[in-house]
């Protein structure tokens, strides 16, 4: 029975990937090719996100799915087929994670153009509606919230990713995780709160006004 | 640029869980009543959810166009090994079951013939063993072997035995 008290033909009946990888398990290889198709793009960006570099999210998620069938045997469905696949997905990050921080990575400083320049945010609000110019803009500040999102720390960006890109709720997160609920709670509070800080000088660059919090009075 | 606003740690917990829509009952009204009269709080939340929504400027990273056939290209050595793996179980255990079957069969082959052929003393084996057959039953008397052997002393009967 899965923890909401469902039985695994019920789950089965409900996800088509849990029938699609109970096919698998039946040694059926277009099955796992069919379910390479459908996770990579999901697993790759969940890896990108985590680790920051293309090419080693692929071999991470590539190592997923070699781990997704090498498990098969003893796959039995207990929750979302989505959630046991990212529960690997989250140990093996971590893995590449720690084991990465036993080898020092270096990683190329802010380009923020601070006192040389106006900053990319206010740019963007100048340069509105040029085309080649905004694409620019956009990535720079794309550039800046991946340092923003890199700055977490890894528990708290796997939190992040899953709830946001992933659209995961906070129970799903915490079956991935192992965590509790509340937990995760926490943890994403603490994950808003250093990005909110880190990306303060961002947030109101479409031209709107910042709020006054001196209303209080 | 916005300063964070003074909460505590359970009430941002609580307002990102709202955000979040995580929250429900009594909690997520405790939550609506401060953003409707504390500016701070709402401001807060304004800019929480703000900085959530900058993440979508994310660029989505995209597979590579070879990323399912690479992904099978690892997994032929895979099947090989498995599939080579069960070949070598099967047949050790083919030939583990022919081993089995022929111990079985030698076995089943003698205890039937012990069963179905009784074996009948022979001539020359009740003439060697004459005398113990007919003095059975003096000897499921004696208790034990040290007392038949005490019988045989000269000193138990003394000249008695000898003049009789």
């Amino acid at each position: 029975m899965s923890a909401t008290g469902e039985s695994s033909t019920q789950l089965a009946l409900r996800d088509p990937d849990i029938r699609l990888m109970l096919r698998v398990r039946d040694d059926d290889a277009a099955a796992f090719a069919e379910l390479v198709e459908l996770y990579q793009q999901r697993l790759v960006a969940v890896m990108n996100h985590l680790v920051g570099n293309a090419e080693e999210a692929e071999d991470l998620a590539q190592e997923v799915f070699l781990r997704v069938y090498r498990s098969r045997k003893k796959y039995r469905p207990r929750s979302k087929f989505s959630t046991w696949l990212f529960t690997i997905a989250n140990n093996l990050a971590f893995n590449a994670l720690r084991s990465r921080r036993r080898k020092p990575f270096v990683s190329l400083p802010a380009q923020d153009s601070g006192p040389l320049g106006p900053r990319p945010a206010e740019q963007i609000i100048r340069d509105r509606g040029s085309g080649p110019m905004q694409r620019l803009q956009r990535q720079e500040l794309a550039g800046l919230i991946r340092r923003a999102l890199e700055g977490l720390n890894e528990r708290q960006r796997m939190a992040v990713v899953l709830n946001k890109f992933e659209d995961m709720n906070y129970a799903e997160i915490a079956a991935v995780m192992g965590l509790t609920t509340k937990g995760v709670k926490s943890l994403l509070s603490r994950a808003r709160m250093n990005l909110r800080a880190a990306l303060s000088s961002y947030i109101f660059m479409d031209g709107e006004p910042a709020p006054e919090a001196e209303d209080e009075e | 640029m916005t300063e964070p606003a003074q909460l505590s740690d359970q009430e941002r917990a609580d307002l990102v869980a709202y955000l979040d829509g995580e929250l429900s009952g009594e909690a997520a009204r405790a939550v609506e009543a401060k953003l409707s009269l504390n500016p701070a709080f709402r401001a807060e939340a304004d800019a929480l959810r703000r900085t959530w929504e900058l993440l979508d400027f994310l660029p989505r990273p995209q597979p590579s166009a070879r990323f399912t056939h690479r992904t099978m290209e690892r997994l032929s050595p895979l099947r090989t090994g498995e599939q080579r793996w069960r070949d070598r179980w099967r047949a050790s255990c083919l030939g583990l079951g022919w081993a089995a079957a022929l111990l079985l069969a030698g076995w089943g082959g003698y205890a039937g013939y012990n069963r179905l052929v009784s074996r009948e003393p022979g001539e020359p084996e009740l003439l060697r063993d004459l005398r113990i057959i007919e003095n059975k039953r003096m000897y499921d008397r004696i208790e034990n072997l040290d007392f038949w052997q005490a019988l045989d002393s000269p000193d138990l009967f003394g000249n008695e035995a000898s003049n009789s």
